[in-house]
């Protein structure tokens, strides 16, 4: 494929130049020589450049490299000597591939320093390049947020900064010692309510009312209510404090929030109002289907753990992989209920009455639980049942290797990431102690003298 | 080699006479001359402008460019020449190419294939604080960094475990040991194999009587009518229960700290396995007639269940179980993260499959704690079936739980999986390491390993000689001096100069001797790194493998018998003294490192009384210096004082008695200057035939290093000497700490290290001489690059002497000169203490300035 440039450049550009001419470049400290036809192949680039004003003036060599050295004709450039090395293949084979152990951020910079595009990048590199790309805006991202928790205070009016305050107490447990307590009870508040559920529906320790329909004991409905208030003050808090209300209720955990408060009132106007408006059974019967809702401030102990966060992020980014698993089984079950169903048929007590109820049959037997309230009876049927337990396994354990994957993947990435935002956050404090005294110390001050580098050779 | 050559003539011209430096003006003219800078790190030449190196000012390169004065340029790299613009640092290539690009870029990367140390090594050499690596980089480097603590630390615990050993005085502490290492370490022999094999077999079969015993057929029916245990099992219990007493028993005794024994978690699990048997036998004879016998049947009964915990026991003998108790303790977040998982699954599909079932007739389900049970059977997939859905809603529940179930145990499992994986490698490796060592320990105290490598370390270290006479011949400024760093450097670089014809030019160079300018040596205690220290640790705790290694050095033979032959020869060279007519100068040189190899050899007299404060020293440093100087090491030349601070401490038994012995020194010196002479002669000449008898190979090098030092000697001035009087303690210090850093080398490279050893204290010293005759107490020349440091002080050195000289030859010549006269007046009888007055003296010579004068 480096043929096909040859020509072109060489017919294109050599005819402008007298001859081939040789020069001699010093990349900190490894010297190349390098033929001018070659270099043009890429005219833009600072090497091609320099071949066609190295006959020139000199303001325009020393605008091109670092320095220049008359009497052995070489160009002297400050720059990484193994990051040229490959950057010297484009002009050979038209693309570059990053040396393992060169940072790909570094790599793009000296590609730009020596003017070539970054589209001769192979595509094997750029994906790696995009990774870590990506990976230095999440930790950006989160330095930033760590760091907008630390500064904060400097709004002017008095209820902003009350607001801030607030959502600080309420939203980040490890900003102060109360933001810390609140978070504690809440997340004790949530424990509660969900045993209290939980034992709320033993038939002991319920009690009958005037008609006769168990209802949950009157301590534990204290209880259920007491949690409930704390939760609908802590969402109210929260929605008060959230600088945008719009982006606070749509938010994914605030929603969950919504949901474990909401059927509680909506329970207690129905009853009271309820009757008035509709009969007492479909009240009754709202009730019930609004009690599961409460199932929902389970989802609330997310907001507490940084590892069920991670399984919602893994889930949610392995959705495809989701999809195949469910796919996978439906196919799985749709083929084995089907297969099991026609071969029980030639037994009498078959337990196996209809495909859809063989569903239920497929399903037990492919997750390999096995209840045993439907098998096979007869010998082919057996025969089918071992086969679908097969494909089961086979069906569950392939999608699922990428979604295990990604979780990992995430929960290791989360690791990384919080020791590199503390890391950042180490360097700016030592950046700021040390100040104006040291001109180059971190990324930013680098990147403030890689300019400062770029500005005398690019005039 | 060619920038070593190219160094070797550029400093002749910068120092005409051949001790000048060049001139501060001539440095920053050259440094003007050109915006670039050549950088030489290991052999590999960078070029970056000095403008590039600006922009670190506060790091070692950034400091280069400051630096006007030979003397502060020394201090920065290990070489210059002016010439070339070229700055050579002994380091690491690899490191300084990514290190040079934060310069160039401000993103500080770590190569892949850099081990994460070595890396954080070479970023303290050049002044870089490790906090701008960058943030891909810094997880892998901080995780190396803090395994690596990890290790070190708990080889100093073992290592302080041993000591604890040793310094425990119970009653025959030999015994006890014996007895620990049978019961607890069941590679180090037969027996204790033996018993490790019979203690497993005694687990298992206790357990198996444990399940037999509860098989209805093979129990037996009491007066009450219960069923009781069969006897024959009973007795197979009472053998396997006494074994595991007596087991427990011994250990415990045996143990050198009882307290730990008893904390240790497998210890804990054996104590459970016994105890329950002897509970239960005591509550069954104590309550034989009580009335609350059901109760002691009961509590009786529970305890039964606790002998199941000797399976444990197991986790002694099996690495793998020990690996997975550790994994659980480790990955106790990610087993938590799964408990979470299962239980918020639990707790929503118990309560779904509630309300789904809840109205079904004759349901299992009867409340969300009820259907708890079905929700854990579905989502690990065990389904016993006792119960389960049977609306369509339950069954739809029934279905999504098994999925939730399989997906939510399989996703935290592989992190505990790679925990679990990591560490059992971690553990493999471990075990091997402890066993290498181990076999090391034997070799060294077998003698076999110095014996082994003899040939090998020989054949190289003549073939040393020879390079380094070339090259005193050749240009002679630069390597008069030997030390054992530079030797190494030069091993290390590319060949220079082959082994031809050695004898005339150790002629020429003897001749050569006087006008020659002594140029500074190379010894550098950077190369004493913490491995080096530990070895010496090693060696000099086996005071055995101590003089074995002196032994082993002068010949190939026995080391008991090398010994006594040592000692033979010194005592019969001392008898021989009058006959012996011999120029003065060559015995002394040859004296050196003769009186160092006698006073080695002494060690092992001298450590029965422990006269030598500084052989006590060396010998047994606390446990803790190890980590400190690998700490030091890792901190590199940027905190050069903590560090030798730190050293001092390490040695500082050893400047216990500065002032009498410098006074005592400095007369022995002063007054007996013939009879020193001839001390030496003796001395020399007894070494010498010994090692000639076993090796004239050897012979010949100790003669090669004699007439080198012979220049030394006559080069050196009383001025620079006097100049270092008044600092008679701090000079002690340092100038003993080499000493014992050059016993070190003798004992990790026999023959070698030997050779050099009279080299490197003397020079150390003279370095700290100079140093406080310039006024400049900076203390950080041990820890420091000593190659720069040893350039610098001989040329700061020579402006105070209208005569070439070196302050570290002179002294070194009165260290052995007294050495010699010490030796001497001890006369005939090599006893310990005569040994320990030498040794002493030894250490003491550097403080007496009037000797070299005579020399």
């Amino acid at each position: 494929m480096w043929t096909v440039p040859k020509p072109r450049y060489a017919n294109g550009y050599n005819l402008c130049f007298e001859d081939v001419t040789e020069i001699i470049v010093n990349i900190g400290g490894v010297r190349v020589v390098l033929h001018s036809d070659v270099l043009n192949r890429h005219p833009e680039s600072r090497l091609a450049e320099l071949v066609n004003c190295s006959s020139r003036n000199n303001d325009a060599i020393s605008s091109l490299c670092d320095e220049y050295d008359p009497c052995k004709r070489e160009f002297y450039f400050d720059r990484d000597p193994d990051a040229f090395k490959c950057i010297i293949d484009v002009y050979y084979f038209d693309e570059i591939h990053i040396k393992r152990g060169i940072c790909p951020i570094c790599f793009i910079k000296e590609m730009e320093f020596w003017k070539i595009e970054q589209s001769y990048l192979d595509e094997c590199c750029k994906s790696y390049l995009s990774e870590k790309e990506e990976e230095l805006a999440e930790i950006a991202n989160k330095v930033k947020l760590i760091l907008d928790d630390l500064d904060g205070d400097q709004s002017v009016h008095r209820s902003e900064r009350c607001q801030k305050f607030l959502w600080k107490l309420m939203e980040k447990p490890e900003s102060s010692l109360p933001a810390r307590v609140i978070a504690i009870a809440s997340f004790l508040f949530i424990l509660v309510s969900s045993v209290v559920m939980c034992i709320g529906t033993i038939p002991e320790l319920q009690v009958e009312d005037a008609e006769g329909n168990l209802v949950e004991h009157p301590t534990l409905d204290a209880i259920e209510t007491a949690c409930i208030g704390w939760f609908t003050v802590e969402y109210l808090l929260r929605l008060a404090s959230s600088p945008n209300k719009i982006r606070f209720m749509l938010s994914f955990m605030n929603i969950i929030d919504f949901m474990a408060i909401i059927p509680f009132y909506v329970v207690l106007t129905l009853t009271s109002l309820g009757t008035a408006m509709m009969e007492l059974a479909n009240v009754q019967q709202a009730v019930q289907a609004l009690r599961i809702m409460r199932i929902a401030r389970i989802f609330k102990l997310a907001r507490h753990s940084s590892g069920l966060q991670t399984l919602t992020y893994a889930l949610k980014r392995s959705f495809k992989e989701l999809g195949l698993l469910l796919m996978y089984m439906g196919v799985g079950i749709f083929v084995f209920s089907a297969l099991g169903y026609t071969m029980e048929q030639s037994h009498p007590e078959t337990l196996f009455k209809s495909i859809p109820q063989s569903f239920w049959w497929a399903i037990i037997t492919m997750t390999t639980v096995g209840y045993g309230d439907i098998y096979p009876k007869t010998t082919l049927g057996k025969c089918n049942a071992a086969i679908s337990f097969l494909c089961g396994v086979i069906a569950i354990a392939l999608p699922i290797h990428p979604i295990i994957n990604n979780f990992v993947i995430f929960y290791n990435k989360q690791k990384v990431l919080e020791t590199a935002a503390k890391h950042e956050l180490e360097l700016m404090e030592l950046q700021s102690d040390e100040g104006a005294t040291i001109k180059t110390k971190s990324k930013s001050d680098a990147a403030g003298a890689y300019g400062e580098l770029h500005d005398p050779v690019s005039q | 080699m060619t920038d070593r050559m190219t160094y070797g003539i550029t400093k002749p011209n910068q120092r005409p006479g051949g001790s000048l430096p060049p001139e501060p003006i001539d440095i920053i003219r050259t440094k003007a001359r050109s915006r670039r800078v050549r950088i030489n790190v290991g052999g590999l030449v960078h070029e970056v402008l000095w403008r590039t190196l600006d922009r670190l000012p506060r790091t070692r390169l950034g400091r280069l460019r400051d630096c006007n004065t030979h003397e502060s340029l020394m201090e920065i790299c290990d070489d210059y020449s002016l010439n070339d613009n070229e700055y050579f640092f002994d380091r690491h290539p690899g490191a300084f190419s990514s290190i040079l690009n934060f310069y160039r870029t401000g993103k500080l990367h770590m190569m892949e294939e850099m081990c994460a140390l070595s890396f954080g090594q070479e970023l303290d050499y050049w002044g870089i604080d490790e906090i701008y690596l960058e943030s891909c980089c810094q997880a892998r480097y901080h995780q190396k960094k803090e395994q690596m603590n990890e290790e070190l630390r708990r080889e100093a615990e073992s290592l302080r475990e041993k000591d604890g050993v040793e310094e425990e005085h119970g009653c025959c502490p030999d015994k006890r040991q014996k007895l620990w290492d049978l019961l607890e370490k069941p590679s180090s022999s037969l027996a204790a194999k033996f018993l490790a094999v019979l203690s497993i077999t005694f687990i298992i079969l206790s357990t198996i009587a444990l399940s037999l015993n509860t098989l209805p057929e093979l129990q037996v029916v009491d007066e009450f009518g219960q069923f009781n245990d069969n006897p024959q099992l009973a007795h197979v219990e009472a053998v396997c229960i006494a074994w595991f007493t007596m087991e427990y028993i011994l250990r415990c005794l045996s143990s050198p700290n009882k307290w730990n024994f008893i904390k240790g978690p497998l210890n804990v699990i054996d104590l459970l396995a016994i105890l329950p048997y002897y509970v239960t036998i005591f509550l069954t004879e104590s309550n034989k007639s009580v009335l609350q016998f059901q109760n002691v049947r009961r509590v009786v009964q529970i305890f039964r269940i606790m002998r199941i915990l000797r399976i444990l026991k197991l986790a002694r003998h099996s690495t793998g179980l020990q690996s997975l108790g550790f994994t659980l303790r480790r990955s106790y977040n990610e087993l938590g993260l799964l408990i979470l998982f299962l239980a918020m699954g639990i707790m929503i599909f118990s309560s779904l499959v509630f309300f789904a079932e809840k109205d079904e007739d004759a349901t299992k389900f009867t409340s969300i704690p009820a259907s708890f049970w079905w929700a854990t059977i579905t989502m690990t997939t065990v389904g016993y079936g006792d119960i389960y859905p049977q609306t369509l809603l339950g069954k739809i529940v029934g279905g999504l739980c098994c999925i939730a179930g399989v997906l939510v145990i399989a996703l935290p499992i592989p992190i505990i999986v790679n925990n679990f994986s990591e560490f059992y490698r971690e553990q493999k490796r471990q075990e091997k390491a402890i066993k290498r060592r181990e076999a090391l320990e034997r070799a060294k105290r077998n003698g076999s390993i110095v014996s082994m490598n003899m040939k090998d370390a020989f054949a190289r270290s003549m073939e040393l000689m020879d390079v380094v006479v070339e090259k005193g011949e050749e240009k002679h400024p630069i390597d008069n001096h030997l030390s054992p760093s530079r030797w190494n450097f030069q091993k290390h670089g590319t060949n220079e100069g082959s082994p031809h014809t050695l004898h005339p030019r150790y002629q020429e160079v003897a001749q050569l001797g006087s006008p020659i300018r002594l140029s500074p040596s190379r010894a550098s205690p950077q190369h004493l790194n913490a491995r080096r220290l530990e070895d010496v640790y090693n060696k000099m705790t086996t005071s055995s493998s101590l003089t074995l290694k002196v032994g082993a050095a002068a010949s190939h033979e026995q080391a008991k018998r090398l010994e006594e032959e040592l000692e033979m020869t010194i005592v019969t060279g001392s008898s021989r003294v009058p006959q012996k007519e011999r120029p003065s100068t060559d015995i002394k040189n040859t004296a050196s490192p003769d009186s160092f190899t006698s006073c080695i050899a002494e060690f092992t007299e001298g450590e029965k009384g422990s006269l030598l404060p500084n052989i006590g020293g060396q010998r047994r440093p606390p446990p803790l210096d190890l980590s400190q100087i690998s700490a030091i090491d890792a901190r590199g030349p940027e905190n050069v004082q903590p560090s030798s601070i730190i050293k001092e401490g390490l040695y500082e038994f050893v400047s216990t008695q500065p002032d009498s012995g410098g006074s005592r020194g400095g007369s022995g010196g002063t007054t007996s200057q013939g009879e020193d002479n001839q001390a030496f002669d003796m001395t020399v000449e007894s070494i010498r035939s010994s090692i000639k008898s076993n090796n004239p190979q050897k012979a010949k090098a100790l003669k090669v290093n004699f007439i080198e030092s012979q220049e030394e000697t006559k080069v050196s001035t009383p001025s620079s000497a006097q100049g270092r009087l008044p600092q008679g303690t701090a000079e002690d210090t340092v100038s003993r700490s080499p000493q014992s850093l050059s016993a070190s080398l003798v004992e990790a490279k026999s023959p070698f290290g030997l050779l050099m050893s009279p080299v490197s204290p003397g020079s150390l010293g003279g370095e700290t001489a100079a140093k406080g005759s310039e006024g400049e107490g900076q203390p950080s020349s041990l820890s420091n690059t000593g190659r720069n440091h040893m350039d610098r002080v001989a040329s700061s050195a020579s402006p105070l002497s209208p005569k070439p000289s070196t302050p570290n030859c002179s002294q070194e010549v009165a260290g052995v000169e007294d050495g010699g006269g010490e030796g001497e007046g001890g006369g005939g009888e090599v006893t310990a203490g005569s040994v320990g007055v030498e040794n002493h003296i030894i250490l003491d010579g550097t403080l007496s300035p009037p000797c070299e004068t005579s020399m």
